[in-house]
């Protein structure tokens, strides 16, 4: 009977309750594609980690049967990484390598499709002269990304390449298995992923908890009557939760069906240089299920959350009694959060940093409409005019509505405060342009430089060969010519077995990768998160006015001019903004405090100016989106209450 | 001629329906008319076409002498701020606002400062009754006492005329009949005209002169005698 009822009350919600309904499943869809976004992102760095740990080889342990010999190298070609992986068999039958048909024979090479297109597409004394030629090319599963240059080269165990010294880091080891470990640096994009994640996911969860109370803000008055005319709350709750789950089941298909749209433009993000598989970023099916379930799930305990007064009281709603005021426990629940931070540094686990970032974020929304209402008393108390007064007395009367229309963009200058200090600065390098060094063993860079002149001289690359006690350099003639460049690396291939020539640009390039794939993920997090603040701020912006329009429509009759009352409604958002968005911002950089790497540099506070002045701009634009609707509601001639 | 307020050949369609046709009505000063009819007899289209909420398709409407129904939708609503007042049947006060703000709003739209304009509001709490409510919120007050309150925010400014649209649709009977007769008094004493749609006849008799509007024509009593 519950149900039958609230289908119909959903239906029969008249065009504004229609409307209502459409936000808020827009607003559930909008969430859920985010989300499976933040989430997937997580289980993606994953897969890559994995996909990469065949390559980086773990050494059979004391008394295991080593069944191969397995040493990684990197190699470089206009500017991009190769990554070189020695394979040698030890015994009969060695285990078949991920992406491969078998194991590679001395003399064999495999190459990624990327690398083996760029081999053709350049001439071989550019390129494919380092390789032997090559023997087939390797499945997706030995790749991390799509575009990543591979090439795996068979060799006999007792080859120099597999014997010669090398660092203790790259120096090839006699492996039990192919299974390897995931690297250092897969594990760093995972734990830098899982904090994008929990910075993502909050305001996901506050705007998808917003967007479940615009329902229940569109219904309570009629609900607020059922009680009335005697239904349980029990009831009430099911009819609320009913219909919450039922418009939060259709956001969140409509949700993943924008996800599944926009796929191919997300893996189109390039990420420790390369996009992605689409595989990567579609979640598994447990994943899928676990948020079809969840967000309906959530949705629905928000609504529940925001019917309390219904339930209590019946004639709360309807009589309009003063809120009770907010506790001043929740600025204790933030201080506490905070006093945290100072204890921990970058060694401290990536548990509890996490756990301590989300804490942070969730109390600063927890904090955020006791700050409202206090920002609300001081307006009032303060007013001159009748917007500010009416902003003012607003703030106090309802500070949670004020706050959802603000914390969105609030909670991203969080965002934009934590990364403003996290952001690392340019890389600074004192390579020779157009210089290539090859480290040599103690003792031959005589004879070491002696045979790069003579296989330059044979590659037609003119060059300036000098020696040191452990390098030998190179510095090509034309240094602006990054095809000279690849002849000289490919006339030195093999120069040092084990070893390649690069440039100083080569070295530094996992670092300047880094520092890109960090400032590409800022970007990402904080576009999600503004995504969501300016969708959250126009839906809650417009669903303010629906909630209002019997008093905007009489104010309007009585006189009172449209610009007062749009001055009133900014004044209302921007009032709280300007304070919530920079203490969020203050607060947020307070968290990164201990995970700082040296002084703030100029790209994050740019970064930060560009994001408050983004934050305003949106949500002004959005307010300012809801204008017409202000006016349609305002010159209805005779407002009836519904 | 001491009218206040005229309507001259009012008509007002909706589509095909004709809501006012060719309406004459006139009030004169501190007059208290009261426009009675069914539901769908036009009356509130009456009001709103007087009050300069709505324009008519044809006709002419004249405050002391001055034409408004060809003002712009801005000098209309100055006009709605600076010299008519209103009381509706309910919804019409701030719930954020305490009763002492809701009545100096007027004033402080007008350019009025705070202080002063709260300050003019709560002189109206004692002749309305409301002594001790200036600082309660609309939601802490009776039905009774809310009216009253939107009776004090509707003379506060010193209207030439006040438009009341069922002003005790909301009220039991004894409530009811106090407003009325605060509203009446008050009016009168300000020296306000008052104008009245209801379709209670108790509530009728409490003003100099009714109307009756029929399928938007006036029966009788359009114009003083």
């Amino acid at each position: 009977m519950n149900l039958e009822l609230t289908w119909r009350l959903l239906k029969g919600g008249g065009r504004r309750g229609l409307l209502g309904t459409w936000l808020t499943l827009g607003a559930v869809a909008v969430s859920t594609a985010l989300l499976l976004f933040a989430v997937t992102a997580n289980f993606a760095f994953e897969d890559r980690g994995e996909r990469g740990a065949w390559r980086n080889p773990v050494p059979a342990a004391q008394g295991q049967r080593a069944v191969a010999v397995e040493g990684t190298r990197l190699d470089y070609v206009r500017d991009r990484q190769i990554v070189i992986v020695d394979l040698a068999a030890l015994g009969s039958s060695p285990p078949v390598p991920p992406g491969m048909p078998r194991f590679p024979a001395p003399g064999e090479a495999y190459f990624s499709p990327a690398l083996a297109a760029l081999a053709k597409q350049l001439p071989a004394a550019q390129l494919a002269g380092r390789f032997p030629a090559m023997t087939g090319v390797l499945g997706e599963e030995a790749l991390v990304h799509p575009e990543e240059l591979v090439a795996v080269v068979g060799q006999r165990p007792d080859a120099p390449v597999m014997t010669a010294p090398r660092g203790a880091d790259d120096a090839p080891v006699r492996v039990a298995d192919l299974a390897g470990e995931p690297s250092m640096d897969s594990q760093g994009y995972r734990i830098l992923a899982l904090i994008g994640s929990v910075l993502m996911v909050v305001p996901l969860l506050v705007f998808g908890g917003a967007a479940a109370r615009l329902t229940v803000a569109r219904r309570d008055q009629r609900l607020a009557a059922l009680r009335l005319v005697g239904a349980t709350p029990g009831q009430v709750v099911g009819m609320t939760v009913a219909e919450a789950v039922i418009v939060a089941f259709a956001g969140v298909l409509t949700g993943t069906v924008a996800y599944a749209l926009a796929l191919p433009l997300l893996t189109r993000i390039r990420m420790s240089g390369g996009p992605w598989f689409a595989a990567d970023l579609w979640p598994d099916p447990p994943v899928l299920a676990a948020t079809v379930v969840a967000v309906p799930l959530l949705v629905g305990l928000s609504a529940v959350a925001g019917l309390r007064r219904v339930v209590v009281s019946p004639l709360g709603v309807a009589k309009r009694e003063t809120p009770p005021a907010m506790r001043f426990l929740r600025v204790l629940v933030l201080l506490a959060a905070l006093a945290a931070f100072p204890l921990m540094g970058r060694d401290t686990g990536i548990a509890i940093i996490v756990a301590a970032i989300g804490l942070a974020f969730l109390s600063v929304n927890l904090v955020g409409p006791w700050v409202v209402a206090l920002i609300g008393r001081i307006t009032a108390r303060g007013a001159r005019g009748p917007a500010r007064l009416l902003a003012g007395r607003r703030l106090v009367d309802d500070p949670r509505s004020a706050w959802r229309t603000v914390s969105g963009v609030a909670l991203t200058g969080f965002v934009a405060g934590f990364l403003a200090l996290l952001s690392p600065g340019v890389l600074t390098s004192d390579a020779v342009p157009g210089q290539l060094r090859v480290l040599v063993p103690e003792g031959s860079s005589a004879t070491v430089a002696e045979h790069a002149r003579d296989r330059l001289r044979e590659a037609g690359v003119t060059a300036t060969v000098k020696q040191s006690d452990d390098v030998v350099a190179v510095t090509v003639a034309d240094r602006d010519d990054p095809a000279t460049l690849d002849r000289g690396r490919t006339a030195l291939a093999g120069l040092v077995p084990g070893r390649t020539a690069t440039t100083g640009a080569d070295d530094d390039h996992t670092g300047a990768q880094l520092l890109a794939d960090i400032g590409v993920g800022t970007v990402v997090v904080l576009s999600v998160s503004f995504l969501v603040a300016i969708a959250s701020a126009g839906i809650t912006a417009a669903s303010s006015i629906l909630d209002r329009r019997q008093t905007y429509g009489l104010l309007r009759l009585a006189g009172t001019p449209l610009a007062v009352l749009d001055r009133a409604r900014r004044a209302e958002t921007l009032i709280p903004l300007t304070v919530m968005g920079g203490g969020s911002i203050l607060v947020g950089a307070f968290c990164a405090t201990p995970f700082m790497f040296g002084a703030p540099n100029a790209n994050g506070l740019i970064m930060l100016l560009v994001c408050v002045g983004l934050g305003f701009a949106g949500v002004l634009a959005a307010g300012a989106l809801s204008r017409p609707l202000l006016r349609a509601v305002t010159t209805d001639p005779a407002p009836r209450p519904d | 001629m001491n009218d206040v307020l005229a309507g001259l050949a009012l008509t007002k369609r909706f589509g095909q329906t004709v809501a006012l046709g060719g309406v004459d009505i006139a009030v004169r000063a501190a007059e208290a008319v009261a426009i009675m009819g069914p539901s769908g007899s036009g009356k509130s289209t009456l009001l709103h076409c007087l009050a300069g909420i709505m324009k008519p398709d044809d006709g002419e409407v004249h405050l002391l002498g001055q034409r408004i129904d060809a003002m712009g939708e801005r000098e209309r609503s100055a006009l709605r701020r600076t010299r008519f007042g209103f009381v509706f049947q309910f919804g019409q006060l701030l719930p954020e606002l305490p009763a002492e703000e809701n009545v100096a709003l007027p004033l402080m739209l007008g350019g009025v400062a705070r202080a002063q304009a709260v300050r003019q509001a709560r002189e109206w709490f004692g002749p309305l009754g409301l002594q001790g409510m200036e600082t309660r919120r609309p939601g802490e007050l009776s039905g009774g006492q809310a009216q009253r309150v939107a009776i004090a925010r509707a003379l506060v400014t010193k209207p030439a005329v006040v438009f009341a649209d069922e002003p005790t649709g909301a009220l039991d009977q004894s409530t009811g009949h106090d407003t009325m007769r605060l509203l009446v008094e008050a009016t009168r004493a300000n020296g306000a005209s008052l104008i009245v749609v209801t379709h209670d006849p108790n509530v009728a008799a409490w003003c100099d002169r009714t109307v009756e509007v029929r399928d938007g024509k006036l029966l009788a009593g359009g114009v003083p005698a």
